[in-house]
């Protein structure tokens, strides 16, 4: 997307300088060549290929050659691979993702060392349990590759998930789509019994909630980040429960829970919230920390409105 | 191969944005900053190789062909390198290796970069855009699609070192060696990051890139130009006894990129080590016959992508043993007054990273360093391209 506007001058040091809007793009009918075998074992029959060599037995998945090249170039053999295996290493988790990849955020990619195979599948992997974290999937993780319901032949077209998280009935079935799994009842982390202190801080914090919702109706920038959304989040911390409730653009704070919420936050301390407004944390490293868990993982999306939310109210007031 | 010396450097300042200059005017100030190093003419080099990572940041696919003239190196061979993070490193060894075959007697490296000059209209940001640049260099069937980006691929080679030592590169060592650059930054007024104050605490309370990696634990993106001068050994003795700076001979150089795609083996990438640097590291030490780097090299000039990785590079090129990367601080190696100067210049982290020419800039400042410190030995490292998958190892010694 590129403005209307063309160019503009800017100032540096008394000197103008002009600079315009401009943009590098190009459209592809890009084959897949070689690795179509694989790309559409995908996606007409959730199958995942390797390629190995008869002659060192190298299997290489995802099949990225058509000869060996430790074995002087001998022509490799599509075979059938499991859709199980163990993690090769613990997956980074991206939250902050540019433009192309805002809207999958919070996602991990990985590298699936599938069983009988030499080399790890470049794969998403995401929990069954709520929000990502870095710390649910680790070297070692045994897991099993899920399928997309809607394939087209893409490395998107299947992810992986923690094979504890699936029921034992289904841990062999083979081609699992994502529909057989459970996405909207994970259990929530456990919180203490609320004692003085804890709630001492809730009614604190509630407060200063109470007071920053009347600062966003006063911040137009605040009312942007804000702008088109509609949740309900209740929110349970060690000293009390409260609910967010964001309307297009306002914020509103209340006591207690309602029914039938959009997601659910749990927090291990109240003070977590007003670290959040005081610019001493943020939500987002609550939650990479596990001090702040959401029940849905596309929620994080509205988290990361909610992160804007204290720096807009901030450069309102400059 | 023929004895090869560095007889002149230059840059640009290292800035955030370079609203006054494009490519073209930040090259013409590093050449013109190199050979006025050097005290000779542009006439008297035989020829340039060019260090331009990406093309998309200079929105050409031949971005290196406005510059052969306007250099002054019309009628001349020109080449230009292309590898990642590592473009600069490739580009100067490229340099180095036309003056050792006797094909040129005086090669130029010159590297440049324009990068935030990509904006995000959205965010209205470069930041993100930037971020989505790089993106395009991941492998393009099956890893871009996932959201690769260069933060998060380094990210996993972190992850998987921590794996594999569980207990090292403890985020208060990380966020110590952060807080040292940032004093040493202050020496290099071309930095980025000049001026500015960042304590162990700051760095420690900074926002994840992408976990484990830290905001201020991480490469800053940086417009600029910086210029290598390479000369055989005849000619290098006359140039700088005409400069009157001391010859710095280029005695060791290695490479090595490792395989992309992760594997069980040392045939495929082994995730939790970058083995890249340490064969690099191992190729350069045998060239110039170091036994033990740690009491061999005084000035260490490490692109430091992201300190975590700065720590494993530093294990990697046998200066702590693989596992105690945390020794740097906790036994004072790199503190000050410590026998290792580890970027003096600030590094990528706090001096700048415009990457094309980032070596260069690191070639510079152990230049600088082994010149006005009198020390005897520097080491010149650069890292790039998906996994840390490339790396490049030069040593520099003070001649007289």
């Amino acid at each position: 997307m590129v403005p209307e506007i063309e160019s503009e001058v800017l100032e540096v040091r008394g000197e103008r300088y002009l600079q315009s809007n401009e943009s590098m793009f190009t459209f592809y009918k890009r084959t897949k060549g070689e690795f179509s075998p694989y790309f559409l074992a995908l996606k007409e029959r959730k199958v995942i290929l390797g390629a190995k060599c008869p002659k060192c037995k190298l299997v290489r998945v995802p099949p990225f050659v058509l000869f060996c090249p430790e074995c002087d170039f001998e022509p490799i053999e599509l075979v059938e691979m499991p859709d199980t295996g163990v993690m090769n290493s613990t997956p980074p988790v991206t939250y902050f993702a540019h433009s192309l990849f805002e809207h999958q955020v919070p996602f991990g990619r990985g590298r699936v060392l599938l069983d009988g195979a030499d080399t790890a599948l470049p794969i998403h992997v995401y929990t069954t349990k709520g929000v990502l974290t870095p710390r649910i999937f680790r070297r070692g993780t045994r897991v099993k590759v899920i399928f997309r319901e809607n394939r087209v032949g893409k490395p998107t077209d299947i992810f992986a998930v923690p094979i504890a998280e699936i029921p034992r009935e289904k841990q062999n079935v083979r081609g699992l789509q994502e529909s057989a799994l459970d996405w909207e009842s994970p259990v929530e982390p456990e919180l203490p019994t609320p004692d003085v202190e804890a709630k001492k801080i809730y009614h604190s914090t509630l407060l200063q909630l109470k007071k920053m919702a009347s600062l966003v109706a006063q911040s137009e920038r605040a009312q942007k980040d804000l702008a088109g959304w509609k949740r309900r989040i209740n929110v349970k911390t060690s000293g009390g429960c409260f609910t967010l409730l964001i309307d297009d653009g306002k914020l509103d704070v209340q006591e207690g829970e309602v029914k039938g919420p959009d997601f659910i936050m749990v927090a291990k301390h109240p003070a977590i919230f007003s670290d959040w407004m005081s610019f001493r944390d943020s939500l987002t490293n609550a939650i990479i920390a596990e001090r702040l868990w959401i029940s849905l993982n596309r929620e994080f999306t509205t988290v990361f409105k909610l992160d804007r939310l204290p720096r807009s109210i901030k450069r309102t007031g400059q | 191969m023929r004895e090869v010396a560095i007889i002149g450097t230059g840059i640009t300042p290292c800035k955030g944005r370079w609203i006054e200059r494009t490519y073209y005017g930040l090259a013409q100030m590093a050449v013109k900053a190199a050979v006025g190093d050097a005290k000779i003419s542009i006439k008297d080099v035989d020829a340039v190789a060019y260090g331009i990572y990406n093309d998309i940041f200079e929105l050409s696919a031949i971005p290196e062909h406005p510059l052969q003239g306007i250099i002054g190196m019309a009628n001349k061979p020109g080449m230009r390198i292309t590898s990642g993070g590592a473009t600069g490193s490739y580009t100067m060894m490229t340099a180095y290796t036309w003056v050792a075959s006797g094909l040129y007697d005086i090669v130029l490296a010159l590297g440049v970069e324009k990068a935030t000059d990509c904006f995000d209209f959205q965010s209205r940001t470069s930041t993100p855009e930037v971020i989505k640049t790089i993106g395009w260099s991941g492998d393009t069937f099956f890893e871009r699609e996932l959201g690769w980006t260069a933060s998060d691929s380094y990210a996993e080679v972190v992850l998987a070192y921590m794996d594999e030592h569980p207990g090292d590169l403890k985020d208060e060592v990380s966020a110590k060696i952060a807080e040292i650059l940032c004093e040493q930054v202050q020496n290099n007024p071309y930095a980025q990051r000049y001026g500015e104050k960042v304590t162990a605490e700051m760095a420690m309370n900074s926002r994840y890139i992408v976990y484990p990696l830290k905001l201020l634990e991480t490469c800053v993106y940086t417009e600029g130009a910086g210029a290598v001068i390479f000369a055989s050994a005849d000619k290098a003795r006359a140039i700088c006894k005409n400069a009157g700076h001391p010859i710095i001979w280029v005695t060791g150089v290695g490479a090595a990129n490792e395989a992309s795609v992760a594997g069980r083996d040392e045939r495929h990438k082994i995730m939790h080590r970058i083995l890249s640097d340490h064969l690099a590291a191992k190729a350069a030490y045998k060239m110039a016959g170091i036994r033990d780097p740690l009491k061999q090299i005084q000035v260490i000039e490490l692109h430091d992508a992201f300190i975590k990785q700065l720590q494993i590079t530093m294990a990697e090129m046998g200066f702590v043993p693989l596992g105690h990367a945390d020794d740097l601080i906790d036994k004072g190696l790199m503190a000050p007054g410590g026998p290792i100067l580890v970027n003096p210049s600030g590094g990528l982290t706090y001096g700048g990273h415009f990457v094309g020419g980032s070596n260069m800039f690191s070639c510079w400042s152990a230049c600088r360093e082994l010149t006005n410190r009198n020390m005897e030995r520097a080491l010149v490292h650069g890292t790039g391209s998906t996994v840390a998958q490339y790396g490049v190892v030069m040593i520099l010694e003070r001649g007289s």
